[in-house]
Order: structure tokens, then sequence, then C-alpha cells
């Protein structure tokens, strides 16, 4: 039984019926899943949640589905970490790292809101299901699209290293490579979208996946013992996670779980590729689109669809943004290796590294608890590493060399 | 065919007729659904229609003058 009381636009609240559709016929704004709040307070308690396996789909009554789950019945419910020697280094009192480096089945948050586009696309009634993507999101379409027995296909930019694809590639979809820029391939997608009856699930079926990024904000709550963070820390591309992240917490706290909220959000950006913090950073409700630049490519959205949701969380929250560059993102890396045994991808150094500077300037406040969202593995981008990382010890087969080189290292 | 598009205006064009100039040279037909103008920018969501070509040349000519033009769906390259 669904929950779910239709289709809104942001902008001027026209409601639709629960459809393919993503932006309002209108006015062009984009749409967002309305729920019967009412009904689910009724319903949902914590004793249900916790009665429930452990994945994203414990939650399922904010989910935006009207029958049972059809893909990823393993993801979610990562772990929250205590990072005590972590936050020992950047200064803060209690620190938790939200690790979905180690999301079922590819090892990023994607695996979250593909799990619900394509359980959406199912009911729906689609065969094949769609993405544009550079990394993440077109592994997490190729795998579950391959266990829920979809026609896939995922468009990529030709110029696109080889060993990029080669994590998709090997769940056989159908991966079309296209000649040209950014820009074309974003508008060629956009064209596919309209004209094939496809899930195209971060365009037609956008407002449904958009939602399955709420479960990791569920899932900080349940696991900080049903209470709110008091700083969240969220990595920004489209901007879509850091307004679901919030848009989770509003909602327990709708539902009575949650008795207070005062929880600021934080946006964190590479410097090569700041849209959003530039807003925040400059008081502008423009978001202004840049090219980018940056090692951090699972975030490199230079237009970012929900960059002004994002900046009004940010402003109404009384949370802030930061942007960071390439070798501030490499040093934060590998201080999350290092202290906490975490290997994220770029953008958990992008989040991480932004924490720190939102520390240091005082944004951030030493005291209350605060909660880091790293969204990616670090095998998926190791190149980065590259020539910043120690080379091993090499010795010949024998104690004395070994013992030399102890003596080297010491205590 | 039909394009729906964000133009972002630089403040110096602004008070110019752009989209009515558009319009007459290459023949199309805008409809305007939202529109907003601050101190510093302005900010106009709308569909263009015409032939398949000449959106091509309307979206390159406003680009050329500075406007910055993007599908109103964003990025979705992700």
């Amino acid at each position: 039984m669904s929950y779910v009381r239709g289709l809104k636009c942001r902008e001027c609240g026209r409601e639709y019926p629960i459809e393919p559709i993503y932006v309002c016929e209108f006015c062009f704004g984009p749409l967002e899943v309305v729920y019967d709040y009412d009904r689910i307070k009724a319903d949902l308690t914590i004793d249900k949640i916790r009665s429930r396996p452990t994945n994203l789909w414990r939650y399922r009554e904010l989910l935006p589905i009207d029958g049972d789950p059809y893909v990823g019945l393993h993801a979610g419910f990562t772990p929250l970490i205590k990072a005590d020697r972590l936050a020992k280094e950047i200064g803060v009192d209690e620190l938790y790292i939200k690790d979905d480096t180690v999301t079922h089945p590819t090892l990023s948050f994607k695996d979250r809101v593909v799990s619900v586009a394509l359980s959406k696309a199912k009911e729906f009634g689609f065969d094949t299901v769609a993405c544009a993507s550079t990394g993440n999101l077109a592994h997490s379409v190729s795998a579950q699209g391959a266990a829920g027995g979809f026609r896939r296909f995922v468009f990529i930019p030709a110029s696109l290293e080889h060993s990029k694809i080669v994590a998709s590639l090997a769940y056989e979809p159908n991966v079309v490579a296209v000649e040209g820029n950014y820009d074309e391939v974003n508008r060629l997608c956009s064209e596919i979208a309209n004209k094939y009856k496809w899930a195209f699930v971060n365009i037609n079926i956008r407002p449904f996946y958009a939602e399955g990024s709420k479960t990791q904000g569920y899932e900080i709550i349940e696991q900080l013992g049903w209470k709110a963070p008091d700083h969240v820390v969220v990595p920004c591309a489209s901007g879509s996670l850091l307004t679901k992240i919030w848009k989770s917490f509003e909602e327990m706290h709708k539902i009575g779980i949650l008795k207070e909220l005062h929880t600021k959000v934080f946006a964190a950006q590479a410097t090569g590729c700041n849209p959003i913090a530039t807003a925040i950073k400059s008081a502008t409700d423009v978001i202004k689109p840049v090219k980018p630049d940056t090692i951090a490519k699972s975030l490199a959205i230079g237009n970012p669809a929900d960059g002004f949701y994002a900046k009004q969380v940010v402003y109404n929250t009384g949370g802030w943004g930061e942007d960071v560059s390439d070798q501030e993102i490499i040093d934060a890396m590998k201080l999350l290796a290092r202290t906490e045994g975490v290997f994220a991808e770029t953008a958990g150094g992008v989040t991480l590294a932004s924490a720190i500077k939102l520390v240091k300037t005082g944004k951030i406040k030493r005291e209350g608890t605060t909660v880091i969202c790293v969204t990616g593995n670090g095998l998926k981008t190791k190149e980065a590493l590259e020539g910043h990382v120690a080379e091993p010890f090499r010795i010949k087969p024998k104690m004395a060399f070994f013992e030399e080189i102890l003596a080297k290292i010491g205590n | 065919m039909k394009r729906r598009v964000k133009l972002m205006f630089p403040q110096v064009l602004i008070k110019e007729p752009v989209i009515f100039t558009m319009a007459k040279k290459f023949d199309i037909m805008p409809n305007i659904r939202r529109a907003r103008i601050t101190d510093t920018v302005g900010e106009m969501v709308l569909e263009l229609e015409g032939e398949a070509a000449n959106l091509d040349e309307a979206v390159k000519s406003l680009s050329e003058q500075g406007i910055d033009v993007e599908p109103v769906e964003g990025d979705v390259l992700e």
C-alpha cells in the first residue's frame, strides 16, 4: 500500500498524479514526491522499522513505491562509524562517518537511488532502463539493472578513460559512447529520454530516483539512537543528496520519531566545480554554471539541477558551504584512511576536507555531534592517489635487510 | 520541434529585447514560463519552438551574446 499522495512542483506547487514525469508542464519547475504523513505517522513506528531486514527498504512507507521492492534488497544500512581518531585530528568532540563506501552492490550511494528508481520503473512497466554517467551511476544501473532483468543503456562521453567504464562493462549493459563535449552528451541524453519510453533514471524517473537518497538520512538518525546530528556535511554534485538528507530529517520529525530537530546542513564541493558553495558564500540565489576541472569527477556537475534548493536548505538551517582544492582532497582521503581505515573516493576527500575547513573557520563548532557523509569507495578513483602515497620498502629475502628497515621506521 | 531551456542574462543585457530579436531572426516561437530579475542577473525559463536547425542557430546566437543557455533539467551526466 502506497503512502504517496502525488507529485508536486517545487516552484508553483501544482500537483500531478504519480507518473514517469519530472518537470511541471506549466512552469517547468522540478517535481517532488509528496506523502500522506498523517497516515505514515499512524503506521510507521520505531519498533516496526527495527523488526525489518537491515536494508534501505526498512523505511519503505517513506519511499515512493506501491508494492514490494523489486531491486536493492541488500542495499543501504551502511555503517555509521564513530570516528574518535579523526575527531581528535580535526578538532571536534563527537564525529561520525556515514560510510557508503560499502553500499551493496556497487560501493557508492548511487545504489540507494538506483534501488528506488528501478523498483519504481518496474511498477511503471518499463523493460528498459538508462542513465548518463561517467562513473558511479553507470555502475549501479548496470549491476542492479542486470539483477532486475532489465534491458540497459548507459551513455558516456567518448572521451572517458576505458578504465572508468570496465566496472560497468562487466555487467554487459549497452554502453553508448557519445562523441562530443559534456554539454552535447547532456543534451542528447535529454532528447533520448524525451523520445524513447525508457526509464531514464535521472531524467524521467528523477523524482522517484532522488527519494532513494533519503535513506542515508534515516539511517543516520536510527544509528544515532533516533536523534539527528548537530551538524551534517554533505558532498554536492547536483545538490539533490543534500536536499534529500534534510528532507529525511524533516520527515522523521514530522512523523514524530525525531523529537527535536536543529541540525545545521553544510555543503561540500571541490573548488574546481563549486557553483553551490559559491552561491552560498556570495549570498546569491543564482547558481552560476561552471566548467568543472577537478579530480572529484563524481561531483563534477557544473550546472546542478538542485543547486538552488540545496543552497536554500543550507541557509534555512544555519549551515554553510565550503570548497577545497585537489591537494586538500587528496590529503583528506589519506587522513580518513590513516585514522579510520576508510578508503573513500575523491568525493569523500571533498567532504572531509570541507569539514576540516568548516571547523577551522568556526562554522562547525567543536561541541555537538558532527556527521560526515562519505558516498563512494576509494577503489573507484585510486588513480587520484598515484604519486601521493608512500612506496613500499623493498628488501632482499633476508632477515638482516628487514631489520635494517625496521630500525629506520622506529616505533 | 520544442526545446525547454533556462537562460541566464548578464546585467548588461537585461534591458535588451533579446528574446524578441531571436524570435524574429530565427523564426522561433518563445513561450515564457518563469522569469526572475535581480539587481545583477536575469533568469528566464522558457520553451522555444521552431525548426531544429533554427533552434541550434538561435541558441548559438544567444550564447555568443553572453547569455548562458542550459537545459531546464540541469546536467544529467552524473
